[in-house]
């Protein structure tokens, strides 16, 4: 019956060698967490910077979830794409991180990742765009032998979440 | 560089500073120094350096100013004392200013020297400095000698970053030595001196030479051994290792699981051994097998992690990647995550192979008996192939050996107590092995006798009727035996088992007899007890005799045991022998082993009977064939192929499905076809839908069992299906068989060009708007898919040799066993998150029950009760349980009418239909509603083009012109940021012509002729009807009338000043606060909003009431009295979607006004206002507008799917366009959507409809009063817009039936049920789209009489003429006739000034023309329309129940008053409601005044009647409360009020409302 607020934001994204940038995030959580309002996924605009290398997007997230357990903590999920002068999409990196466990306002960094693909695939991307992208969407989250996956660091996306927890103290988790 | 580099060139920089001045001699010493170094230097080493060190240590002043960066550093810690810094190069700047004062320090260093000092020097190897000699000094050195590498590492780097600097000093250094080479020389021998003489000399006076210390090898090893214990490497006998006298003991051979030991060679294990045993003497180090104690190898025989290398073969499945091109961001697609990959197209591979049939209507007897012998062999090979009988003997004897061997008591060192609870789980599971066992057996045995059986049935059916049908043919083959080994084997198996069964019974025995002994031993002490007490009773009773009779039995009498019977031996060795006899084989007999073969040969036709020809010919004639269903769509089929006379059929297709989405079902149809005949569905087949790790190639194919139903009887030997038959000559033993068989196949997703299995991303699994990643599949995210298939992983684990023993492969074990025996109970499921539940906070029960998180979450999903519900508590006692009861109420009652509301149970019944519908509208715009376009979230302020920038400043060069008003554009607001109190409805009433005037009460009543009207007379606006014969009634001094406007709007009421006479003109501004419902100020909350604002118009009557005449003089005591005169009423709807609402409205007078007339002074006015003069009624001049302005909601721009042709919708597309081109604002329809959503083209809807019998025949030969009266009947459907009732998303037509079914629509709805009685009447009609007031864009109908056209509104029945300037319509758009679409290109849109005649192209331009022909649409129309004559009854109850509720609320509003009802006016008026609605209420005002005057001549009398189509109460009520009737005060009022239902039929409901006030003249 605890309750978790995660107000925040998606500022931006810095560090990507793309520029026109934008965002698409989702939380999941465990079977524990019930959503009572708020949308669990979304999308940011594209966002070109004029100056600087920080693209901001400044996305409002607002969710508020109840929980009976600690299991499966929210976490949140990002892509980040690309758009070309052509208006085509191409995924720039995927990333991944928990939303903070602990109340107060959070500055996150959540860096990314893009899988590599083979050579070809590099030498398509870099000339004619697209990219190799993941067929389940869940390996960013899930803990599956990633190991495999060669992958090349993306830029850094900049979040600002606030976390309100409520009751947590009546089941025995300080917080 | 890091800061302690930094730190240590401040400090000898500092140093420099010091030194320079105050020891010259030094500096030149350290100087030859260096030059000498600097020959060792390019190979300086780690070794070097420390070597150099020593020798560098002599100097006193070490080289902070030597640039040498190799060596200098070493130095300088020794100078220094102890430093932890690395030693590091200085700087290069110091370099050159120390050059120079070189210079200069040679020269004095010239001067003074002597040899004997430097010899002196370079004899003794480490001389040093005074200051140095010290001990602690000497440790000093020797620590830094044993520096680690480390700070030599780093020196070594900031080598490189000085090497520049090194690089200078170098050249500088060649310049000296160029210059001087001889002083080099000399300078070497001389470095000693002065380096003395920088010092003092006495050196030698405290340094003594000594030898080195020496120890001898062999005193260092005699030490040694002493101190050292070196291990042997001999192996350690056993009986060392283990406790005195006991034997070793292997775990392993005992059956207890070891796992392998670490591969450590022998001597290294015996010196461990050796050393342990000296080291602690416990031996705890040691197993029971006289072994180190060791854990299992923990490494794995194989990497767990291949090669990286192998990427290409198997990345699994989740983690693959796709090459995904760039792709145009498709804005309409979800915008939702994981959804981003486009639709791409899927492949899912079907593999028919064939089909089987085990039972079919066409097998004869034997092809029953052939299915059901294959199907046994087939179980007795699968078996076979199991052999669990044979595993569970075995599993049997390994565990009798493990008792056995835990038995015997010298090798088991354990506890007695653990043993023997070995022991007896050992037995205990040896007792169920054997039951297990012995099962298996018996089945094998049965399974073995069934085949025999029924293949001797068989051959015994094939005598008899002599031929044979199948193939089959059964061989026994047999095993020979050892029969001697066999029958010790048998015996041995059986003894064991006997003895097994004795001591069981033994134990059992045992057992019992404890029991026995106990409760014999109770018993007995009961008996005992009970004998004192009745020998105490004996005494007892003498004293007391009725004693006896309380004494209470304490329970039943413990019942004297008997002792168990010891077991019988010979029992049960009887009882073995014969389960062994029954399940068994004997011994020595010969193992059968059945084998079925097709190598038997078919009869021949020819000697078959005719029957069983008939039965072949049958067969032949049959084929099959399979339908592939993807999502229930039939997406392809297979060839029809002939029935095989063995009934299988092979097909061998393979059917590759090009699919989009994830399939949800994939069935196979099986379908006969008998000869030329129909086909025939014998069976669905479900197929799985292939795990996604299932590619082809890669698929085995799959038998999926299927049967049908259906019952066959056939007239041959076939034995038909679902009819019972027997293979018994007299019919007994009757069996019956359905048609079945099997399809093989094979589903498998396919690979695409570059090895990409084509499988609709799991993500697509979801269809609708949830998340994508809520539903992705857990189980194949952990990769674990496979473990779906049991089989595979049985087959696995027995490649790969899993240890079942190994405690690690338990759970894994069990669940093959579990899986592939089939007997036990497998989960279905498998559980995530296995602890959730033990860490949960709460339970589920628990969480659904918190109130607060249901109104959250109700609010969130916008429930409609809770949509805009503000402010929820925190703390669930806080909240109410009535909150949800409403809510809780909608659901259990969504279907229950109720009809307390409604009181009319058919108008409950639409309403209840209309919610559906709404709510079904609703769901499916809910998705449509979440697009935004970039227009919807950004104003963007049109970039200035040239031409208005031109237009600018030539506006600037423009005269000032400060009294020129100009128009400003109001600033819209969206409705996001409002709150109650921001939102004004401005209505500015300006004037009025027309109102009635005051009749006196005593004028006397004339009847004016009836005049019967034409059309021509009407259209024509015929003079007042009325002559002004009564002018001469009026005193001219009275004041006629004294009207004032009231404006009610939200129960909130607003009223003008009085104004005088007829025509009064106030232009005032009346402002009236706006409330959305809830506080909800969004869009569609304003676009639902059903409130009128109410335009009322009273007359302002002074009445005098003063008693008495003599005050007269000195006092005024009147009373005002207001008369309701007529009303207008605007839904705000239309005003929020019109902005602001201009014009002349008809006052909706009432029919009977009494006390006032339309007469006027024609002598004072009639002259000059001729156009009010054409009019029949009261018009009121209106402005209304909101402030601020609101910007209406737009529908939503989805496409609906249509059923139109698609070259006609991209006709419509075209013709719109070109008609918003030409005219942007004038009104274009092509296609509308219906109720269901779809996109219709518009001139369906238009079709000659039957109007109720009833209604021609009213007035037969009149038509133009029939036509009247059908605009009547059309007019009294209650109207209710689509924006109040489908909220902010479109305008949806229903069709006329759907219209009237439901009783309430919108202007077109009524236009085109108007427009089709018009046209099934013989009229020439139009349906006419245009602006009109006040209801904006709307529908009328045209209709064209002989010469002259008409316009109908449809909601109000009345008519116009083409040039009647009251005519509410303003503009014409469009005409739409049942085959075309007329749209108006003239230059003027009012209907005045435009021509109707839509043979003209240049004036209409029409949609279907030469060059696009009427294609000839169907009507979505019904055929005919059926009417329901309405119940009178029903009505007649329902007026009675108005009547009483709105005298109740009357009533209610009088809370302060008395409110009397006058019955006798009541009834009087009860009569005349008929007789206005014949004549529908018209020109029936002077006969009813006359009556009225005649009954209730001595009251005054105010009141009207209402008429109104009913709908609901509410409306009813609502008008009633606006004329404002319960307003009066009079203490001696009384009220009269009647209702009067005239039912139409289908359920219209026609109301009248007569409400009156009376006041009786005293």
């Amino acid at each position: 019956m605890a309750e978790v607020h995660v107000i925040g934001q998606i500022l931006g994204a810095t560090g990507f060698s793309e520029s026109s940038l934008f965002c698409k995030w989702g939380i999941h959580t465990g079977a524990a967490w019930k959503l009572l309002s708020g949308v669990r996924e979304g999308q940011t605009q594209v966002d070109t910077p004029q100056v600087g290398d920080m693209a901001y997007w400044s996305h409002p997230i607002d969710l508020h979830f109840a929980t009976k357990g600690l299991q499966g903590w929210p976490r949140l999920h990002l892509q980040v794409w690309s758009q070309d002068s052509f208006g085509r999409c191409q995924l720039a990196g995927y990333g991944f991180c928990h939303v903070p466990s602990s109340p107060g306002t959070h500055q996150l960094d959540c860096p990314t990742w893009r899988p590599l693909g083979s050579w070809r695939e590099q030498l398509a991307r870099a000339f004619v765009g697209g990219g190799p992208q993941l067929l389940h969407g869940d390996a960013i989250y899930s803990g599956a032998d990633r190991y495999r996956l060669h992958t090349a660091a993306g830029g850094t996306v900049h979040l600002e979440l606030g976390l309100l927890l409520r009751h947590f103290d009546r089941y025995g988790v300080e917080c | 560089m890091n800061p302690q580099e930094e730190k240590v060139k401040i400090i000898t920089e500092e140093f420099v500073e010091n030194d320079e001045d105050a020891d010259v001699g030094r500096q030149k010493t350290s100087r030859v120094q260096r030059r000498k170094r600097k020959k060792q230097l390019p190979t300086a080493g780690p070794d070097e350096m420390v070597s150099e060190k020593s020798h560098l240590g002599d100097q006193q002043e070490p080289g902070h100013e030597d640039p040498n960066a190799d060596a200098r550093p070493l130095s300088m810690p020794t100078r220094r004392g102890p430093r932890s810094l690395p030693p590091i190069p200085s700087a290069s700047r110091t370099g050159f200013a120390e050059f120079s004062m070189r210079e200069r320090m040679r020269e004095k260093l010239q001067a003074a020297r002597s040899k004997a000092e430097s010899a002196l020097l370079q004899e003794i190897p480490t001389p040093r400095p005074r200051r140095l000699r010290s001990p602690s000094e000497k440790e000093l050195e020797t620590e830094f000698g044993t520096e680690p590498g480390g700070k030599i590492q780093t020196t070594q780097q900031e080598d490189d970053s000085q090497s520049y600097s090194r690089v200078k000093f170098r050249d500088s250094v060649r310049k000296i030595k160029s210059k001087t080479p001889d002083e080099e020389e000399l300078l070497d021998d001389k470095d000693a001196v002065d380096f003395l003489l920088g010092l003092d000399r006495g050196a030698e006076d405290i340094v003594a030479v000594r030898p080195a210390d020496y120890e001898s090898v062999h005193i260092r090893l005699q030490k040694e051994k002493e101190l050292l214990f070196i291990p042997s490497r001999r192996t350690v006998p056993t009986y060392k290792k283990l406790p005195e006298n006991v034997q070793p003991r292997f775990l392993e051979d005992e059956g207890l699981y070891i796992g392998a030991r670490l591969e450590v060679p022998r001597t290294n294990q015996n010196i461990m051994e050796n050393r342990l045993l000296m080291q602690e003497p416990g031996r705890r180090w040691f197993g029971d097998d006289g072994r180190i104690l060791a854990l299992p190898n923990p490494i794995k025989p194989f990497p767990s992690r291949p090669l990286v290398l192998s990427q290409e073969q198997d990345i699994k499945a989740e983690l693959e990647t796709l090459y995904k091109k760039a792709v145009k961001y498709v804005h309409r697609s979800q915008h939702m995550i994981g959804s981003g990959d486009p639709p791409g197209n899927f492949q899912l591979d079907i593999d028919i192979s064939g089909l089987i049939f085990t039972h079919h209507p066409c097998f004869s007897r034997e092809h029953v008996l052939a299915a059901k012998l294959a199907q046994l062999y087939d179980q007795y090979l699968a078996r076979r192939q199991r052999n669990k009988a044979k595993f569970l003997t075995d599993k049997l004897q390994a565990l009798r050996n493990a008792v056995q061997m835990s038995l015997n008591p010298a090798k088991t060192p354990k506890s007695l107590d653990t043993t023997r609870r070995a022991i007896n789980e050992y037995k205990s599971e040896i007792r169920q092995t054997r039951k297990l066992r012995d099962i298996e057996q018996e089945k094998d045995r049965t399974l073995l006798k069934t085949i025999i059986k029924v293949w001797k049935e068989m051959k015994s059916l094939r005598e008899f009727q002599r031929f044979t049908n199948t193939p089959l043919k059964l061989v026994l083959r047999k095993e020979k035996v050892d029969q001697k080994a066999d029958e010790e084997a048998y015996e041995a198996e059986v003894q064991a088992e006997i003895s097994e069964l004795l001591e069981e019974h033994r134990e059992e025995y045992e057992q019992r007899m404890d029991e026995y002994r106990s409760a014999h031993q109770q018993w007995k002490a009961w008996k005992k007890a009970q004998r004192t007490k009745k020998k105490k009773k004996k005494q007892g009773v003498e004293e007391h005799p009725d004693d006896e009779m309380e004494e209470p039995y304490p329970g039943e009498d413990p019942v004297k045991p008997v002792p168990p019977e010891p077991t019988n031996q010979a029992v049960i060795e009887q009882e073995v022998r014969e389960r062994a006899a029954q399940s068994r084989r004997r011994p020595g007999e010969p193992m059968l082993v059945p084998e079925l073969s097709l190598a038997g040969s078919v009869t021949p036709n020819d000697q078959c009977p005719r029957v069983e020809v008939l039965r072949r010919e049958d067969v032949k004639r049959r084929s099959v064939y399979l339908k592939v269903l993807f999502n229930d769509k039939e997406v392809s089929r297979t060839n029809s192929r002939p029935l095989g006379a063995d009934f299988r059929v092979h097909f061998g297709q393979i059917f590759n499905l090009q699919i989009v989405n994830w399939p949800e079902s994939l069935t196979l149809q099986v379908y006969e076809t008998v000869g030329h005949s129909g086909t025939t569905l014998l069976a669905e087949v479900f197929l799985p839908i292939p795990e996604t790790t299932v590619v082809t190639g890669r698929a085995p194919l799959e038998e999926v069992e299927f049967s049908s139903n259906q019952h066959v009887t056939l007239d041959h030997e076939g034995v038909g299906s679902g009819v019972p038959f027997s293979f018994e000559a007299d019919g007994s033993n009757q069996l019956t068989l359905m048609t079945s068989g099997k399809v093989s196949n094979s589903v498998s997703w396919a690979i695409g060009e570059n090895g990409i299995p084509l499988i609709p991303p799991l993500s697509q699994q979801n269809i609708g708007f949830r998340s994508a990643l809520k539903r992705a599949d857990a189980i194949s995210s952990i990769g674990t898919s496979g473990l779906t298939d049991m089989k595979k992983l049985a087959k696995w684990a027995a490649e790969s040799k899993l240890d079942p023993n190994d405690p690690n492969n338990a759970p894994l074990m069990q669940l093959i066993l579990v899986a592939t025996s089939g007997e036990s109970y497998v989960p279905d499921f498998f559980r995530l998150e296995q602890l959730q539940q033990e860490f949960n906070f709460v339970s589920d029960e628990e969480l659904n029950r918190s109130k607060r998180f249901r109104l959250l979450r109700l609010r969130s999903q916008e429930v409609p009760e809770f949509r805009n519900y503000k402010q929820i508590p925190v703390y669930d006692r806080e909240i109410m349980e009535k909150v949800f009861q409403d809510y809780e109420k909608r659901l259990r009652d969504r279907n229950v009418i109720e009809t307390k509301d409604h009181i009319d149970t058919h108008r409950a019944i639409v309403a209840k239909y209309l919610q559906q519908v709404r709510e079904s509208v609703i769901n499916r715009f809910l998705i449509a509603k979440h697009h935004f376009l970039l227009a919807d979230l950004i104003v963007e302020e049109e970039v200035p083009n040239i031409s208005i920038l031109g237009l600018r400043l030539f506006k600037l060069a423009e005269q000032k012109r400060p009294l020129r008003p100009r128009r400003k554009g109001r600033k819209k607001v969206t409705a996001q940021n409002l709150s109650d109190g921001d939102i004004k409805l401005l209505v500015n009433i300006i004037r009025a012509y027309d109102i009635p005037v005051r009749k006196p009460i005593t004028s006397k009543f004339q009847q004016p002729p009836r005049s019967s009207r034409t059309f021509s007379e009407k259209q024509a606006a015929s003079p007042t009807t009325h002559s002004p014969t009564h002018s001469a009634d009026y005193p001219l001094s009275q004041v006629l009338v004294r009207p004032f406007v009231e404006v009610s709007f939200q129960r909130t009421i607003c009223h003008t000043t009085t104004a005088d006479g007829p025509n009064p003109s106030w232009n005032e501004e009346l402002e009236l606060p706006f409330r959305a419902p809830n506080g909800n100020y969004s869009t569609t909350s304003l676009q639902s909003v059903k409130d009128d604002v109410f335009i009322n118009i009273f007359d302002e009557v002074l009445y005098d009431v003063l008693e008495d005449d003599r005050e007269r003089a000195s006092g005024i005591h009147t009373r005002i009295e207001r008369h309701w005169l007529g009303c207008v009423k605007i839904p705000f709807s239309t005003i929020y979607f019109q902005a602001k609402i201009d014009g002349t409205f008809k006052i909706d007078t009432p029919p009977v006004l009494l006390g006032y007339s339309k007469e006027q002074s024609v002598v004072a006015e009639r002259g000059f206002d001729p156009v009010r003069s054409l009019s029949e009624g009261s018009y009121i001049t209106l402005f209304i507008t909101m402030e601020p302005q609101l910007v209406p909601g737009e529908s939503v721009r989805e496409k609906f799917d249509s059923q139109e042709d698609e070259k006609l919708l991209q006709a419509t597309e075209k013709f719109q366009a070109e008609c918003a081109l030409k005219f942007p604002n004038r009104q274009c329809l092509t296609t509308v959507i219906d109720i269901s959503g779809k996109t219709v083209f518009i001139t369906r809807y238009l079709k000659p409809l039957n109007p109720p019998q009833e209604l021609l025949n009213a007035y037969p030969n009149n038509p133009q009063a029939t036509a009247e009266l059908v605009a009547r009947y059309v007019s009294l459907i209650p109207f209710l817009p689509d924006t109040v009732s489908f909220a902010g998303i479109c305008d949806l037509w229903s069709t006329s039936d759907q219209f009237l079914d439901l009783l309430a629509g919108d202007e077109e709805e009524h236009a085109v049920l108007l427009c089709n009685y018009f046209l099934s009447l013989g009229k020439k009609a139009w349906l006419m789209m245009g602006n009109a007031i006040p209801e904006g864009p709307t529908a009328y109908v045209l209709t064209r009489e002989q010469s002259h056209y008409l316009i109908w509104n449809p909601c109000s029945g009345h008519f116009y003429g083409q040039f009647d300037t009251f005519c509410p319509l303003k503009s014409v758009g469009c005409l739409i006739g049942p085959d075309n679409i007329w749209f108006n290109i003239q230059r003027h849109d009012s209907p005045l000034r435009i021509n109707f005649d839509i043979t003209k192209p240049k004036l209409w331009k029409s949609f279907f023309s030469r060059s696009l022909p009427y294609p000839g649409l169907s009507s979505v129309q019904p055929e005919e329309l059926i009417y329901q004559r309405t119940d009178k009854a029903a009505a007649a109850e329902l007026q009675d129940r108005i009547e009483k509720i709105l005298k109740e609320k009357i009533m209610d509003w009088r809370p302060r008053h008395l409110t009397r009802w006058n019955r006798y006016c009541t009834s009087t008026l009860r009569h005349f409601l008929p007789l206005l609605e014949r004549s529908q209420g018209e020109d029936v005002e002077d006969d009813h005044r006359a009556e009225l005057l005649k009954q209730l001549g001595d009251y005054r009398f105010s009141g009207f009647p209402l008429h109104m189509p009913y709908s609901e109460l509410k409306p009813l009520i609502e008008a009633v409360y606006s004329t404002g009737v319960h307003n009066i005060d009079v203490p001696n009022v009384e009220f009269a009020l009647a209702v009067y239902i005239h039912p139409y039929p289908k359920n219209v409901l026609s109301v009248w409302i007569y409400v009156a006030s009376l006041i009786r003249n005293r």
